[in-house]
């Protein structure tokens, strides 16, 4: 690698390191992350409630560790994840057009797709962050007379890993969105809970069209019991093939995000 | 020598929509006033050279540099935009010291820096307050020190007196001429003359995309005071005035607004005209409501300079 390349390349991933801290630090000072860390929360709360109901009424019994389960693949896979990542990864481009503050982003010494990368980690982490805290304490909740039982952080550890795997997916593609479409809050409701909540049950290749499928393929499949006749149910790909599709799905739309950013011109109207 | 600022053929439509035509012009240091109506393509100029946008035809040079994705190029610009748009959930002091992250500067040179800036525009005691909570008058000033804070040779400034009462436009331009005597280049956008013109005395004057003039102020201030002015003045006695005024040869036309108990006087000298009336005004003994010219600004000016 010649000297001139090595500069260059150093000066784009100081850009991405000068982005990412920027952000880092406004993504904590925002209105928007304090609204976002109090419904991340909001499983912990049930789990409170189930605990409490547990405690006073001995006669209602479930199993904490399927409790927890319940919570991670509904609340947070089926919606938290989807919520936070829409938000977060389109407001990574639409908060600077939308608030005009773009132009002191672009009239400084750092690349243009430097700064989304450093934005994307940036509110990424913010997330992340959210999510396994909140699952970490529901976990504690739930798990409180247990927790002295490593087989179940095994469980723990892997939902985090499903679910932090879902945030890095989600995000880019919403950050790609967010580079290309005007109303991208729009178009991601509609892809998060039409498409994902759809596309997901359709019988052959066709949900592997979901980044859902590839999460919950991660997950543990329910016994199909007596239901095992339906049509509408998850053909799991394996976890290997799981997890490399969703860092290609990941890789794919932060590129195509970089790219458009790069060489789109956003018109700042009054 | 190699200019500053160069252009060459520059041209930027969106769309069907011109933005700038075939400008071509060198900026050297001091203060270059841009000047021109609302829609004029100001703001396009200043954003094709600080790199924004990207021309369709031309190209823009700085110190002999191409502009286009030559981000190091950019430690050598200040801009502060027109809009008025900030992180509003960031202090003072933490917006400053983000954006000079993003230049090369350690932590604590980057502390000074802001802190300096914040001294220079006389923010230093709210440094640490929320932006959402400052005056349009500290929103300026606030938006004027990030352009300034990393101390680079060029300012480009869209618009920064709009918004401001009297004393903050004085004090902005005044830090504006501090920074000129630095050996600095800048360019201060606006539509207003007067405001220009009390900064500096060499200007672009730009219509419908086109720079129709360039050089000294006095050029175009001739080509302005030939033009008729329209001057309305609501008193008491409007008839009266009118009387007055009629035998002057400079007054080209009389018209009364009864409603407003107002006269509109189009004259060719607008010196002379108001030289007189606080005479006439006097003698009298005429109540003033109120004096105002109608067509006084640039887009009636540069009507009346394209007609010509």
């Amino acid at each position: 690698m010649s000297l001139k390349n090595k500069k260059s390349g150093a000066f784009y991933f100081d850009s991405i390191r000068k982005s990412f801290s920027f952000f880092f630090f406004f993504g904590k000072k925002v209105n928007r992350t304090k609204v976002f860390i109090l419904i991340s929360f909001l499983p912990v709360v049930i789990a409170l409630i189930i605990k409490c109901i547990q405690y006073f009424n001995k006669n209602y019994w479930l199993e904490d560790i399927s409790v927890f389960s319940n919570i991670i693949v509904f609340f947070y896979l089926q919606f938290l994840i989807l919520i936070l990542a829409l938000f977060f990864g389109s407001s990574v481009c639409s908060e600077e057009t939308e608030g005009k503050t773009l132009t002191y982003l672009t009239t400084r010494p750092v690349h243009k797709s430097a700064l989304i990368l450093g934005k994307y980690a940036a509110y990424t982490l913010l997330i992340i962050l959210m999510v396994n805290i909140g699952v970490i304490l529901s976990f504690a909740i739930l798990n409180i007379s247990h927790l002295l039982d490593f087989s179940r952080y095994k469980i723990l550890f892997r939902d985090m890993g499903v679910l932090t795997l879902g945030l890095i997916c989600y995000t880019s593609f919403f950050t790609f969105i967010g580079t290309f479409l005007k109303k991208s809050i729009l178009f991601g409701l509609i892809f998060s809970f039409g498409w994902e909540n759809i596309i997901q049950y359709f019988p052959g290749s066709t949900q592997r069209f979901t980044i859902v499928h590839y999460l919950k393929s991660l997950l543990p499949q329910p016994a199909r019991g007596r239901f095992s006749f339906l049509l509408f149910r998850l053909e799991p790909s394996s976890t290997g093939t799981a997890i490399v599709m969703l860092l290609l799905i990941a890789l794919i739309f932060l590129g195509i995000a970089c790219l458009v950013f790069s060489q789109k011109e956003y018109i700042l109207e009054d | 020598m190699i200019p500053v600022i160069e252009v060459k053929n520059l041209s930027k439509w969106y769309g069907n929509v011109l933005g700038l035509s075939d400008v071509t012009l060198q900026i050297e240091p001091g203060i270059t006033g841009l000047l021109g109506p609302n829609g004029a393509g100001k703001s396009t100029f200043l954003k094709l050279i600080t790199g924004q946008l990207k021309p369709k035809i031309g190209t823009v040079y700085i110190k002999g540099q191409k502009v286009k994705n030559n981000y190091p190029l950019f430690r050598e610009i200040g801009y502060c935009p027109e809009q008025d748009s900030f992180y509003e959930e960031l202090t003072g002091m933490e917006f400053l010291l983000k954006l000079l992250s993003l230049f090369p500067f350690t932590p604590s040179e980057a502390k000074d820096r802001a802190e300096q800036a914040l001294e220079i525009v006389e923010l230093t005691k709210e440094k640490d307050r929320v932006i959402k909570a400052y005056s349009r008058g500290m929103r300026q000033r606030i938006k004027f020190a990030q352009a300034i804070a990393h101390d680079p040779e060029i300012l480009v400034l869209d618009e920064p007196l709009s918004g401001l009462d009297p004393l903050g436009r004085r004090r902005l331009i005044s830090l504006i001429k501090e920074y000129r005597k630095k050996g600095k280049t800048i360019i201060v956008s606006s539509h207003i003359l007067p405001e220009i013109e009390a900064m500096t005395k060499t200007i672009i004057l730009i219509h419908q995309g086109k720079v129709f003039a360039q050089g000294d102020i006095h050029y175009i201030r001739d080509l302005i005071d030939t033009h008729p002015h329209i001057i309305a003045v609501k008193c008491d006695k409007p008839r009266l005035l009118a009387e007055k005024f009629i035998h002057e040869d400079y007054v080209l036309n009389v018209k009364f607004n009864p409603a407003e108990e107002s006269l509109l006087v189009e004259t060719n000298n607008r010196d002379e005209f108001f030289s007189l009336l606080p005479a006439l005004f006097t003698e009298n003994k005429i109540e003033v409501k109120e004096i105002t010219s109608p067509d006084d600004n640039l887009q009636a000016v540069f009507d009346y300079l394209v007609g010509k």
